[in-house]
């Protein structure tokens, strides 16, 4: 079949590629550690299911499945320290964070797969329930526990740790919680013990030895051997709620979603964005997580016909920088074909305080110009980059313009100080003080958007 | 004794009046509610020695009576409080039928496991029901509980004690002591009083102290053993009490919602659970009808859903038969097939959703979840694969006789139900054949667009999407997305185990070959994994962000357009990644020479873009005056720096032509 053909011939590129990437990370020191912790959860993993089929037990067989999950969450934080070293390719243009996320998504949804065949299996099971020996069983639980334990302390997961922080509380995790509340209503003593929300592996992991160690009990005491395949259904159902908010918040990164959390900054951020001087409407905000924590996002801004759309541009970018780190903004205007408006002053109207003396444009309405009530519609200074090349349009759009004043230049001497002062010291560090033109534009800017920004600190 | 409970029940009868008790005296009530719970368990007692001599019919029906009258004595239903209406005689009568019931029970469990065990247990469930149907209860009126039966008197004496102890003083007292403290505080230490004092009678019953309490009995009673306190009796009442007191004290928060977050406005926000319970148990007939409507509205889930119907079906014909011939081969597959069932669930989900309108958490819409179910059936795929494997290579080391009876009709059966499903999905995705020959090139480029002529033309995204699919349509000519590739799959490996069992089963016949059952596992085990790949490997490419391979050069050529536009200087950061089957979404940084008017370039660019497929575009124009605010407004040096050196990778920035 056609599907097989073409699959081997990637999958020979495929080993090759990884077996380069892998050489790629194992240069790394700290993933020598977790690749000796790998080659031991082989070796455990090998063991258990051998005791697994001598005892045939189907809880072990669940509780061994942890420890294949422990392997998956191994492999993920090898991932991570591959995707910290790997820049982005240009097909892969945002960079292989989200390969971590990945990676999360697939070992938890895995690991709820395995334990929804041993659902299927415990099924079988209790249709005609076989003999379970006891032998092998306690020594595989305790094995199994004390690796568990011992992997999740001791290697550092970067990303399993931030999804168990992030992702909501499982279900298992809120049971004990509220036992434990309750528990320490009557004991305050056990507060610090239990109190503080659990680590979810952890936590499944005692619980799943508990349940292992009641079965060995059981069995041993009563030779009742259906608690094997009750054990193991609890089990499975514990990794699925353990497992569930994880891969719910991690198919959520990857469904490229809006993380609730930071929608309440967002909305905010959106907020101020839309009161700027100029901007009618922000719409198509997109943001979303590119790998666990930084944010990516695009939005279109509507502007007025007359505002400077690289000034607002600026602001808006600067706005929402603080949150969102890989940010496209479309400035976006209506009707900007009318011919009115195919100019430069469009731009110039938000340059309109005096200290433009380096523009030689003689004023069209000098007459009127008003400083507290700066309108938008004073082309008495077009900035730099228009005053050489189109110089004529400047006068067309004056009429139309004029008709949009706005009263807003209340605040237009205490703003522009402390940002006249704050832009000549950082921008002459770069050398590029010379450029008078740049002030200009800026001297007008905290005018403009200081009166608007409701008492945000200007940066 | 007479005196005192009529003088309790009279003074519990007047403090029923205006409350204006201070919260000083609670003490004084939960004297009372322990005096009352000691008697009530002292009548319970004596109940069960009554019970050894009167039949528990009889028993019941003099106790309500007796009840009834002293209740209708205090309380007078009939001339005081509110008039009854028909609708709550209904519910009265109902009500008094339950309680008979509870109490025939209840008095029934008495006989057989004794007046302590009995306790403990219908104490324990009184805490959960009063906390739980307080509302309930004073929602329709005090009537009810009071107006039970019609009224007349007992001569007997311990019925006397009996009725008052257990019925009358009791709910005087438990109505006075919910009504001054909390209604959870008052079970905590009701439940708490009763277990103490039931296990003190049941220690001392047949102790020679209390027998002046049981000399006004007229029955008497021989044997001593009956109420022994044994070792789990002593550990279960501590565990009751416990469990009452965990279980009455958070019930507050049962009652008044749980805070579940604050609103984006600031306020509050609770969960109230009785609300939800409404919610769901209201809908759920309509829920059902609308979600089938749904499911029936558009060909991708229709598909899904007949085929699931038909499946789930035949899968517990195969699963029936399976068992009964114990082949590995037929039980795995139909538990493949109902396994193949809950992948039939998710893509119909998945198909479901993907039409969901965009939120603001989803705000591209929800597409990808299409693709993300694709991903998950591939996984599945993959475990079901991993399992059938291990399984089929342990039973090649140890092959097990099996038989063939009915084997190869099944699987016939099988093979042309899941016939029907491949024909079904690949006639509605036409190329999906040409697509599994025609090598990898036609493969990626067969699941483009298809399935959103359809289905995505009421889209959200306002930008134009017949001009992309106009396009895109033309180059592509069909195919599937991952949700309806993952489920197609499935019915191919279910297809390809029918015919593996077919095969085996032929083997087995002719030749008596019994390892050919586990052969055909693990070769259909293969065939499963390796068809798996690709659809995992896009998947992966999707949910990695990747450059769309199928629009791969058509954007590569854009880009190389888009450098040709006049009055641009470079572009920096060209993201563009398939969101969904339907959408391409694309971000691009572009700086411009200061001249040109920032729109037009916006219209160029998104006019070059879309035509090579991508359709949620977002544009940023930089002129350099953009780079000057933006040192302008970022503090840090490192900021300005790296502002600088983007204004230097322009550039015009040198010969100084456009800065003064």
């Amino acid at each position: 079949m056609g599907t097989i053909h073409l699959f081997r011939k990637s999958q020979r590129s495929f080993v090759g590629k990884l077996s380069q990437e892998f050489k790629l990370v194992a240069a790394d020191r700290r993933s020598w550690k977790i690749l000796l912790f790998g080659a031991i959860n082989l070796l455990c993993t090998g063991f258990l299911l051998m005791w697994c089929s001598s005892t045939n037990s189907i809880a072990l067989t669940a509780y061994t499945y942890l420890t294949i999950f422990d392997l998956f969450s191994l492999v993920t934080c090898l991932i991570s320290y591959w995707v910290m070293v790997r820049k982005p390719s240009p097909v892969y243009s945002f960079g292989f964070e989200r390969l971590e996320v990945l990676a999360v998504f697939a070992s938890t949804v895995l690991a709820q797969l395995g334990a929804l065949f041993i659902l299927k299996e415990s099924v079988e099971r209790f249709l005609e329930q076989p003999e379970i020996h006891t032998g092998r069983l306690l020594v595989g639980t305790f094995v199994a526990l004390t690796f568990n334990l011992f992997t999740m302390l001791s290697v550092r997961n970067k990303p399993f740790a931030y999804v168990s922080e992030a992702a909501t509380t499982s279900w298992l995790q809120e049971h004990v919680a509220d036992l434990s509340r309750s528990l320490c209503g009557i004991i305050p003593g056990l507060s610090s013990i239990f109190l503080p929300r659990m680590n979810p592996f952890v936590l499944i992991d005692l619980a799943g030895a508990f349940a292992l160690c009641i079965t060995y009990m059981l069995i041993e005491i009563n030779n009742y051997f259906a608690v094997d395949t009750a054990s193991a259904i609890a089990i499975a159902l514990m990794t699925v709620g353990t497992m569930y908010p994880m891969s719910v918040y991690s198919g959520k990164v990857l469904l490229q979603t809006t993380p609730p959390h930071v929608i309440g900054q967002l909305d905010k951020l959106i907020r101020e964005v839309s009161t700027l001087d100029g901007v009618l409407e922000v719409r198509n905000e997109h943001f979303w997580t590119l790998g666990f924590g930084s944010l990516a996002g695009s939005v279109h801004v509507r502007i007025r016909r007359d505002a400077n759309e690289q000034m607002v541009l600026a602001h808006v970018t600067n706005r929402l920088y603080t949150l969102v780190s890989t940010l496209t903004v479309q400035i976006f205007k209506d009707d900007w074909m009318r011919p009115a408006l195919i100019s430069g002053p469009v731009a110039a109207n938000m340059l309109n305080l005096p200290d433009h003396h380096i523009i030689s444009m003689p004023p069209l309405k000098g007459d009127e110009l008003n400083p507290l009530t700066s309108t938008p519609a004073k082309p008495s200074t077009a900035p730099p980059e228009f005053s050489f090349n189109t110089p004529g349009k400047n006068m067309t759009p004056v009429i139309l313009l004029n008709t949009q004043t706005r009263p807003y230049g209340l605040g237009i001497n205490h703003g522009s100080t402390p940002y006249n002062s704050m832009f000549s010291q950082g921008f002459g560090a770069p050398g590029m003080g010379a450029a008078q033109g740049f002030r200009t534009g800026f001297t007008n800017i905290p005018s403009k958007y200081g009166t608007n920004s409701r008492g945000q600190p200007r940066p | 004794m007479e005196e005192k409970y009529s003088s309790h029940a009279l003074a519990g009868g007047g403090s029923l009046g205006p409350v204006d008790v201070p919260s000083a005296r609670f003490t004084k009530y939960i004297v009372l509610l322990c005096f009352t719970k000691f008697l009530k368990a002292l009548g319970l007692f004596e109940s069960y020695d009554l019970l050894k001599v009167v039949h528990i019919v009889q028993f019941i029906f003099i106790l309500k009576l007796g009840s009834a009258f002293f209740m209708v004595l205090f309380q007078k239903p009939f001339s005081s409080g509110k008039t009854i209406t028909k609708h709550q005689w209904i519910k009265i009568f109902k009500h008094a039928v339950a309680g008979c019931i509870i109490s025939l029970l209840w008095f029934f469990g008495l006989t057989l496991c004794g007046p302590l065990r009995t306790l403990l247990l219908f104490e324990h469930s009184d805490i959960v029901v009063i906390s739980l149907l307080n509302v309930l209860f004073t929602s329709s009126g005090g009537g009810p509980a009071k107006s039970k039966v019609e009224s007349w008197s007992s001569l007997i004496m311990p019925f006397t004690t009996v009725i008052f102890f257990v019925v009358v003083l009791d709910f005087y007292v438990d109505s006075i002591c919910s009504a001054k403290m909390e209604v959870s505080k008052s079970a905590r230490y009701g439940s708490f009083l009763i277990c103490i004092s039931a296990l003190l009678f049941g220690n001392f019953w047949t102790h020679p102290i209390t027998d002046q309490l049981r000399a006004m009995n007229k029955p008497a009673h021989q044997e001593s053993t009956e109420h022994v306190l044994s070792g789990g009796v002593v550990v279960s009442a501590i565990f009751f009490i416990l469990s009452a007191n965990i279980l009455a004290s958070p019930s507050k928060r049962g009652q008044k919602g749980t805070l579940v977050g604050y609103s984006p406005e600031g306020t509050p926000l609770y969960n109230f659970m009785g609300d939800a319970l409404q919610h769901s148990s209201q809908s759920i007939p309509r829920f059902i009808k609308e979600s089938l409507k749904q499911i029936l509205e558009e060909s991708d889930s229709r598909h899904i859903f007949y085929f699931l119907c038909l499946n789930l079906v035949f899968t517990f014909v195969e699963l029936f038969y399976g068992v009964l011939t114990n082949s590995l081969g037929l039980i795995s597959d139909g538990f493949h097939m109902l396994f193949d069932c809950s992948a039939l669930v998710m893509g119909l989900f998945a198909a479901l959703m993907s039409r969901w309108k965009a939120t603001r958490i989803f705000s591209y819409g929800y597409g990808r979840i299409e693709i993300l179910s694709g991903f998950i059936n591939g996984l599945f795929l993959m475990v079901i694969a991993f399992f059938l494997f291990v399984e089929s290579v342990a039973r090649l080391i140890d092959p097990p006789e099996l038989d063939t009876y009915m084997l190869a009709p099944v699987s016939v059966g099988g093979l042309i139900v899941n016939l029907i499903g491949v024909c079904a999905f690949s006639h509605a995705h036409g190329h999906v054949h040409g697509a599994s020959q025609g090598g990898y090139h036609s493969h990626d480029h067969s699941h483009s667009h298809h399935g959103h002529s359809h289905g995505h033309n009421h889209s959200h995204s306002d930008h134009g999407h017949s001009h992309s699919h106009g396009h895109s349509h033309g180059s592509s000519g069909g195919g599937m997305n991952a949700n309806m590739r993952g489920v197609f799959l499935h019915i191919l490996a279910d297809t390809l185990g029918s015919i593996g069992v077919i095969v085996s089963t032929i083997l087995i016949e002719q030749f008596g070959w019994f390892f050919a059952d586990p052969l055909c596992s693990l070769f259909i085990a293969v065939l499963i994994f390796l068809s798996v790949i690709p659809l995992i490997k896009d998947a992966c490419q999707v949910l990695l962000l990747r450059l769309p391979p199928e629009n791969e050069k058509e954007i590569n050529i854009a880009l190389e357009k888009i450098q040709k536009i006049e009055g641009l200087i470079s572009y920096r950061d060209p993201h563009f990644w398939r969101h969904s089957a339907s959408v391409v979404a694309g971000t691009i940084h572009i700086q411009v020479m200061s001249d040109v008017l920032e729109q037009r370039i916006v219209q160029q660019v998104t006019g070059v873009l879309k035509d090579a497929g991508v359709n949620n575009l977002t544009v940023q124009v930089e002129k350099e005056a953009y780079f000057q605010h933006m040192s302008g407004l970022s503090t840090g040096f490192h900021d300005v720096l790296a502002m600088t050196k983007q204004m230097e990778s322009m550039k015009y920035y040198k010969d100084g032509t456009y800065i003064m």
